[in-house]
């Protein structure tokens, strides 16, 4: 009889890997803090997701579905690891309710914190009630509210959405690019002019990354089907003229300073290390990387591998990563978590 | 506030008090010269589509600033002003001051089509410099030039009559320019007149005199005329209608 694996974190990763280990009829163990599965696109209201345009509650919550009806994964909701001991093919997690789940090895499926715009004061989020994030954008939308202005529920005229908030800024030590920011804005970008014809939307950005596919279809596709205006420029400050937001900074390519009204600013903001990592890491004794992720060992054989043999990592945990990545990752995970599940068996047999 | 490099500054930003004091401090005069901001404040949002609606302006909003039109332009080569990537740019934005700052310059395209050729997302921007230059004469930015005196009096030739009388295009011309008699004032047209008056066999003379008093016509060109008539209203309507300017106005 072999071990079931323990997965941490029951977002895209970690119903991947639990599906992945059920379809071998390897048994796993779910833990989610939360009081349900499904993660960050269920957990903050994510409406249609990138690249299939799916709202998150059907693709997301079609894993959630599987994952809870399957007999091989035991979902247990509102509980956390409090202490991680033992070695490969036998380890024991006790839960925050006390009780103890033996397992042969161990998923990392923590995923990451949505960065805190507060961190950005410059830019207004807290001080202007207009100025909004990515997710409060995505909530809109996928509760069928409809784009507004949060101070007077006017729809605006105007939207500026502000690249790199919380990635690629060294200034509050975040050195990393979020990856999904520059899709994720240009697609709400389209979802918004769909919404509301009425409404610009125009993105301020450094560079612009719709990496592989999604240049044809959300670069170019916000561009030539719904006129979203991407604008080079840096911006400095978001200010107000006491009616309307300003936003204030410098556009590269004209080489002048702007300063432009607008109704709404939209922070796409970037993928934090989970706040709890350090615990985490304490926890189940896993290295985390000079950026505060879950450290991987290896990029090339053993995929998923942390610094601890039988605790493996997978999706944002160990860095920014897309929705569909963390799910094949969570395969690749299950995949290498099984061999150490599977010991159990080998050695009960000799 | 004393400014020692103003000609980094343009001069229609420098202000000069001739009374101004703030605070009891006497600001005024050249030593107190002022600089207006030169923020750009506002952005135009009818403005892309606005030169989008105009023939060769279509596929402005394809553009993604590669640079490759400027790179390839033959007139970027002697004037580096002439930058259709940096136009492309702010009419997209609707930057509408910068653009007319160079509303002097747009108009140089000599449409060689080289920027056609190397733009890679078919931006035809040879044609997007024929939409703006359209626009800013059909927005009262720029009087008209040269070359549109001279196509107007040529097609309104062919448009009447169906036929083109040189004589008659360069007389026309002088005329829409504001100057009937320039014809007798250019060396180089004195010396054409004369010289054809000089050679010209007698026969080719006489025909040209003739079609000096009688204008050859097309037989049969009235429906032609009629049919381009309405077609051109039809097209300036729709041109005006877009930049939202009253129904009425010529070509």
């Amino acid at each position: 009889m072999s071990q079931p694996v323990l997965i941490v974190g029951g977002g895209p990763a970690g119903l991947s890997a639990a599906q992945a280990l059920a379809a071998v009829n390897q048994k796993s163990v779910l833990i989610e803090k939360e009081d349900r599965l499904g993660g960050a696109p269920i957990l903050s209201g994510y409406a249609k997701l990138v690249p299939s345009h799916e709202w998150a509650s059907d693709a997301i919550g079609g894993m959630v579905a599987r994952v809870e009806g399957n007999p091989h994964i035991e979902v247990r909701t509102g509980a956390t690891v409090k202490a991680f001991s033992g070695g490969p093919g036998d380890f024991v997690a006790t839960l925050s309710d006390g009780s103890k789940v033996e397992a042969g090895s161990a998923i990392l499926a923590t995923g990451f914190t949505h960065f805190d715009s507060v961190n950005k004061p410059e830019w207004g989020f807290g001080t202007y009630p207009d100025v909004v994030t990515t997710t409060q954008v995505e909530q809109m939308i996928s509760s069928g509210g409809g784009i507004k202005c949060p101070s007077d529920g006017r729809v605006p005229d105007r939207v500026a959405i502000l690249l790199c908030v919380g990635s690629r800024d060294r200034q509050i030590g975040r050195e990393w690019c979020s990856k999904i920011c520059c899709t994720v804005s240009a697609n709400i970008a389209m979802e918004i002019r769909e919404m509301s014809p009425e409404t610009n939307v125009y993105i301020y950005y450094m560079d612009i990354r719709t990496f592989g596919l999604y240049e044809g279809e959300y670069y170019w596709g916000s561009q030539e089907n719904h006129k979203v205006k991407y604008v080079k420029a840096r911006i400095a400050e978001v200010t107000s003229d006491g009616k309307r937001l300003l936003v204030k900074g410098e556009d590269t390519l004209v080489k002048r300073p702007i300063s432009i009204p607008f109704d709404m600013v939209v922070h796409a903001v970037g993928m934090d290390p989970n706040v709890d990592n350090m615990t985490l890491s304490a926890i189940f004794d896993v290295e985390l990387n000079r950026w505060g992720y879950v450290g991987r060992q290896n990029a090339y054989a053993t995929l998923a591998e942390t610094s601890r043999p039988g605790v493996f990592v997978a999706g944002a945990a160990s860095g920014p990563e897309t929705i569909d990545d963390s799910i094949a990752q969570g395969h690749a995970a299950a995949m290498a978590a099984m061999g150490f599940a599977m010991s159990g068996v080998k050695d009960a047999a000799e | 506030m004393p400014i020692h490099e103003k000609s980094l500054i343009r001069p229609e930003n420098l202000r000069e008090q001739d009374e101004l004091v703030i605070d009891g401090v006497d600001v005024s005069g050249h030593w107190s010269t002022f600089i207006e901001t030169r923020a750009v404040t506002d952005y135009n949002e009818a403005m892309q589509d606005e030169i989008a609606a105009l023939a060769g302006g279509e596929n402005i909003h394809r553009c993604w600033q590669c640079g490759s039109c400027t790179n390839a332009c033959t007139v970027h080569a002697v004037n580096p002003d002439f930058n259709p990537r940096y136009w492309i740019y702010l009419i997209r934005l609707g930057m509408e001051d910068e653009l007319v700052r160079d509303k002097d310059i747009i108009w140089q395209c000599v449409s060689c089509n080289k920027c056609t050729d190397a733009c890679p997302r078919d931006v035809v921007p040879e044609a997007v410099m024929k939409a703006t230059a359209h626009w800013l004469e059909l927005k009262g930015h720029v009087d008209k030039k040269p070359s549109t005196h001279f196509d107007e009096g040529f097609s309104a030739q062919v448009i009447e009559t169906g036929k083109i009388e040189d004589g008659l295009v360069v007389r026309d011309f002088f005329k829409r320019m504001g100057d009937p008699f320039r014809p007798f004032k250019e060396p180089y047209l004195v010396a054409m007149i004369t010289g054809i008056a000089k050679r010209a066999p007698i026969g080719y003379l006489l025909k040209m005199g003739l079609a000096l008093v009688v204008r050859p016509r097309t037989r049969g060109w009235a429906p032609a005329r009629k049919g381009i008539e309405e077609y051109i209203r039809e097209v300036d309507a729709k041109d005006r209608k877009a930049l939202g300017l009253p129904a009425e106005g010529g070509h």
